[in-house]
C-alpha cells in the first residue's frame, strides 16, 4: 500500500529533523541535570547561534560546518557569563525566578539580536547545496548526511567527556547527587558554569546545522525549537542524556510522519501526544529515574 | 436712577441680541489627521509590515508635500500624521495595537493589517469603534464577507484569496495545461495533475477554496491530485514535499508567506529533487522571496499586481517608477506588493476624508463607500479606485510573472507572461521540467 522508499525517505527527514532536536535537547538536559533550572530561553541560544555562524559565514565565506566550532566556542562563553551574571544568583530559590527570569532573558536575546542583525529573516549556502548521494534506495543531498555525521561526532565526544574525563565524571556525580558532590570536595559552581556553557554550546551546534541545511533564521526563531526540546527531555527523562538523544529521534521521526500520515497540522500536535501517552504510562520518562 | 435703570436694561437687551447673533463656536480645528498603521514590525511578517509602514510614510510625505487634506468644515488643508502601529504578527499584539490606536492616540482611519488570522482578531475593537478601515494587506475574504461583527467599516483595498486563486487557477487551465500537453503530446483531454500545498490559515484555506470552487463552477479538466496544508512559520516542509511527489504532479500551486515560499521551493527542488513549476501567491512578489529562492526559483510562477523589479508598460508605468525610486531613496530597498496597495490606501484615506468634508466617521466612512479616484500606482478595473456595495472590495487587474536566473546577481528575476496585453515574454517549460503521469 505504502511505497517502501517514500517511506524511507520520510524516516530519512525525521533522523535530520531529530538531529537538531538531539543537540538542543542534550544541551538542556545537561543543564537540568548539574543545575536544576528550567531555561525557557534555551531556543535563544540556538538563534544567536546561527547568527554567529551567519555572521562569521558572510565575514570570511568559511566552511560553516568549520565556525560550528567557533560558534560553539562563543556560546560556551556567553552561556557562561549568562549563567554567571543571571541563573547563580538566583540558583536554590522559588522555580518561579527561574521560569520569569528565563522569560525576561527570551526578551531581551531577542530584541538584542534584532538590533545586531535586523529582524528580517536570513539564509546562508552551504557549499555541498545541491550535490546528492545515493544511500540505499534513496538519493539525499550531502548536506544532511553531514549533519547526521556531525551529531553523531558532537554527542560521541560529549559522551567521552562526561565518561572518561575527571571534569565529566564530577559533573555526572553532581547530576546525581548535587550535596553530596559538594560533600566530597566536588567545585559544583565551576560545574555550573561548565555545564551550562557546553548546553549553551551544544545548542549553537544545533543553531550552526539549522543554517547549513537552508532553513531561514531571524531573532523569534529559537522559540518553538526550545518548546520541542522541553517535551523531549520530558519524555525521554529529565537529566538523562540518552533520553534526550533517544526522544529526539522518536519526535524528529514522529512528527514527519504524522505529516505524511495525518496532514501537515498534525506535525507538533502528534509529539505532544506521545508525550502525554508516555507519562501516563511511565511518568518519569523513558529513561528518567523518580526523584528528577 | 430712571436713566440708568433703563441704561441697564438696553445694555443686557443689546447683550441678549448679541448672543444670539454671535455665530456658533467652531469646533476647533484639529491640527493633523491621524492616519493609524496597523502593520507588523516585528515578528515573522516583520519583513512585509515594514514595506508597508515605509510606503505609508512615502505617501504621507506626499500628500503632506502638497500642504495636507482640504477638510471643507474647516475650510483648510491639515497634514496627515500617521500613527505606526506595530501588531508583533500576533492576534494579541493586533488587538492591543488597535486598541491603543484607537482609544488612546484617537486615530481619525485605520490602514494597513496584513495577516488574516491577525487582522480579525481585532476586528471586533474596530467595529465597536467605528472606525474606518482601509486593509490593505490581509487577503481572506472574511475580513469583509464575516457576519458575526458589523464589518460595515472595513472596506478592502488588495486581491482577495478568491480573486487570485481564481485567476492562477485559470492561467495553469489556459497557459500550463496547454504547454504541457504539447510538450509531451498528451491528449488535449488529459486532465491536469495540480497539487496544492498551503498555510492552514484564512489566508492559506482561502487559497485552496477558491481553486476547488474555479474548477467546479467552470468545470475545469484540472485534477487536484495532492493538497497538503502547513501550519504558519514552519520551515521543514520535506515530507509534505515528498507527499506531493508521491502524487506525480505537473504543478504545485503555494499559498504561502514569504519566508515559507522562499523555503518551499528550494526544498522541493534541492531537497526532494521535484522538478516541477511552482506557482506562488502575489505576496511573494517582494525583494527577500527572491534572494531566498535564488536560482530554484528560475522558471517558476507569481501572481502579482505589483513587483520590486518589474514595471508594466502603460499609463501607470510613470507612477509606479517615481513609487519605486522615492521609495528607494528614502529606504535604501524596493517596495513590495503590499507596500504599493498601503501606500494607496494612505491616500484613499486622505481622499476619503476630503470628499467627507469633516473628520467625522461615519461621513468618512460613507465617503469610502461612494468613492471613485483615478487609479494611482496599481492597474484597477474600470482604472478606477471604488469599493464594491456589497463586500467593500477593490477590484484589480492581475498578472502572471515567470522567473528568469540570472547569475550575475545570483537572484531570478520576473517578466510578465500573463495575460497578453500586459505580455513581456512567452511562458517556457524548462528541459528539466517532469511532467506527472501521463
Amino acid at each position: 500500500m505504502y511505497d517502501l522508499g517514500i517511506l524511507l525517505q520520510i524516516v530519512f527527514w525525521g533522523i535530520y529533523a531529530g538531529c537538531i532536536y538531539i543537540l538542543l535537547a542534550t544541551g538542556l538536559n545537561l543543564i537540568f541535570g548539574v543545575m536544576k533550572i528550567v531555561n525557557f530561553a534555551h531556543g535563544e541560544f540556538l538563534m544567536i547561534g546561527a547568527y554567529v555562524t551567519a555572521t562569521v559565514f558572510f565575514l570570511t565565506g568559511f566552511n560553516p560546518y568549520v565556525i560550528i566550532l567557533l560558534s560553539m566556542l562563543a556560546l560556551i562563553g556567553i552561556g557562561a557569563v549568562v549563567e554567571r551574571l543571571c541563573f547563580r544568583p538566583i540558583l536554590g530559590t522559588s522555580k518561579l525566578n527561574e521560569i520569569f527570569l528565563s522569560i525576561g532573558l527570551i526578551y531581551i536575546f531577542q530584541n538584542g539580536a534584532a538590533m545586531i542583525w535586523g529582524d528580517e529573516w536570513q539564509s546562508i549556502k552551504s557549499p555541498y547545496e545541491g550535490i546528492t548521494v545515493p544511500l540505499g534506495s534513496l538519493t539525499v543531498p550531502l548536506d544532511y548526511i553531514i549533519i547526521m555525521g556531525v551529531t553523531a561526532i558532537i554527542l560521541c565526544g560529549l559522551y567521552l567527556f562526561l565518561k572518561r574525563t575527571k571534569t565529566g565524571r564530577e559533573m555526572r556525580a553532581t547530576s546525581q547527587n548535587r550535596k553530596g558532590a559538594m560533600l566530597v570536595g566536588i567545585n559544583v559552581e565551576r560545574l555550573d558554569i561548565l555545564s551550562f556553557g557546553i548546553g549553551c554550546g551544544l545548542a549553537a551546534a544545533a543553531g550552526t546545522l539549522w543554517v547549513v541545511s537552508g532553513q531561514v533564521f531571524n531573532p523569534y526563531m529559537g522559540s518553538i525549537p526550545a518548546v520541542k526540546a522541553f517535551a523531549i527531555i520530558i519524555l525521554g527523562g529529565l537529566g538523562s542524556i540518552p533520553g534526550a538523544i533517544i526522544g529526539g529521534l522518536l519526535y524528529g521521526i514522529a512528527e514527519n510522519g504524522a505529516a505524511y500520515f495525518l496532514g501537515g497540522v498534525w506535525k507538533d500536535a502528534i509529539s505532544f501526544i506521545i508525550l502525554i501517552i508516555v507519562l501516563v504510562i511511565r511518568p518519569t520518562g523513558l529513561f528518567g529515574e523518580s526523584g528528577e | 436712577m430712571k436713566y440708568s435703570v433703563l441704561f441697564i436694561v438696553i445694555l443686557l437687551i443689546a447683550a441678549f441680541f448679541a448672543g444670539c447673533t454671535q455665530p456658533a463656536q467652531a469646533p476647533s480645528q484639529p491640527s493633523e489627521i491621524k492616519v493609524g498603521a496597523i502593520v507588523s514590525m516585528t515578528g515573522p511578517n516583520s519583513n512585509i509590515g515594514k514595506n508597508m509602514w515605509q510606503s505609508a510614510v512615502v505617501a504621507a510625505d506626499e500628500i503632506n508635500a502638497n500642504g495636507g487634506v482640504f477638510v471643507k468644515q474647516y475650510n483648510t488643508k491639515i497634514p496627515v500624521k500617521l500613527v505606526q502601529g506595530d501588531d508583533e504578527s500576533t492576534r494579541d499584539g493586533g488587538q492591543k495595537v488597535a486598541t491603543k490606536l484607537i482609544t488612546e492616540d484617537k486615530v481619525d482611519i485605520l490602514v494597513g493589517g496584513y495577516s488574516s488570522g491577525v487582522t480579525s482578531a481585532y476586528q471586533q475593537t474596530v467595529a465597536e469603534y467605528k472606525i474606518p478601515y482601509i486593509v490593505t494587506g490581509a487577503s481572506s475574504p472574511i475580513i469583509t464577507h464575516r457576519t458575526d461583527i458589523d464589518t460595515s467599516t472595513v472596506f478592502h483595498h488588495c486581491p482577495t484569496t478568491d480573486a487570485y486563486g481564481k485567476y492562477t487557477t485559470n492561467f495553469i487551465d489556459q497557459v500550463i495545461r496547454p504547454a504541457v500537453n504539447k510538450k509531451f503530446s498528451f491528449p488535449a483531454d488529459r486532465p491536469f495533475r495540480l497539487a496544492l500545498l498551503y498555510q492552514d490559515t484564512a489566508f492559506g484555506q482561502g487559497v485552496q477554496a477558491a481553486v476547488n470552487e474555479t474548477i467546479t463552477k467552470n468545470n475545469l479538466n484540472i485534477q487536484l491530485v495532492s493538497q497538503q496544508s502547513f501550519k504558519m512559520g514552519d520551515s521543514d516542509f520535506r515530507t509534505a514535499l515528498t507527499k506531493i511527489k508521491e502524487a506525480n504532479p505537473d504543478a504545485v500551486y503555494v499559498a504561502a508567506a514569504p519566508n515559507e515560499g522562499a523555503q518551499i521551493i528550494p526544498q522541493a527542488r534541492r531537497d526532494v529533487g521535484l522538478n516541477t513549476i511552482f506557482l506562488a501567491v502575489e505576496n511573494n512578489d517582494a525583494p527577500e522571496y527572491y534572494k531566498g529562492i535564488a536560482q530554484y526559483g528560475e522558471y517558476s510562477i507569481i501572481e502579482s499586481r505589483f513587483s520590486p523589479y518589474l514595471t508594466p508598460k502603460g499609463i501607470l508605468s510613470d507612477a509606479q517608477t517615481a513609487f519605486k525610486n522615492k521609495y528607494f531613496a528614502k529606504w535604501g530597498t524596493y517596495p513590495d506588493m503590499m507596500g504599493a496597495s498601503t501606500y494607496e490606501g494612505t491616500y484613499i484615506a486622505a481622499k476619503a476624508i476630503e470628499n467627507a468634508g469633516t473628520l467625522t466617521k461615519a461621513d468618512t466612512r460613507q465617503a469610502l463607500m461612494d468613492l471613485k479616484m483615478p487609479q494611482l500606482i496599481e492597474y484597477m478595473k474600470d482604472s478606477t479606485i471604488s469599493f464594491t456595495k456589497d463586500f467593500r472590495e477593490s477590484q484589480f487587474d492581475l498578472w502572471m510573472e515567470q522567473l528568469q536566473y540570472n547569475s550575475t546577481i545570483g537572484e531570478s528575476r520576473p517578466n510578465i507572461v500573463w495575460p497578453d496585453n500586459l505580455k513581456m515574454t512567452e511562458f517556457v517549460l524548462p528541459d528539466w521540467y517532469k511532467p506527472g503521469n501521463p
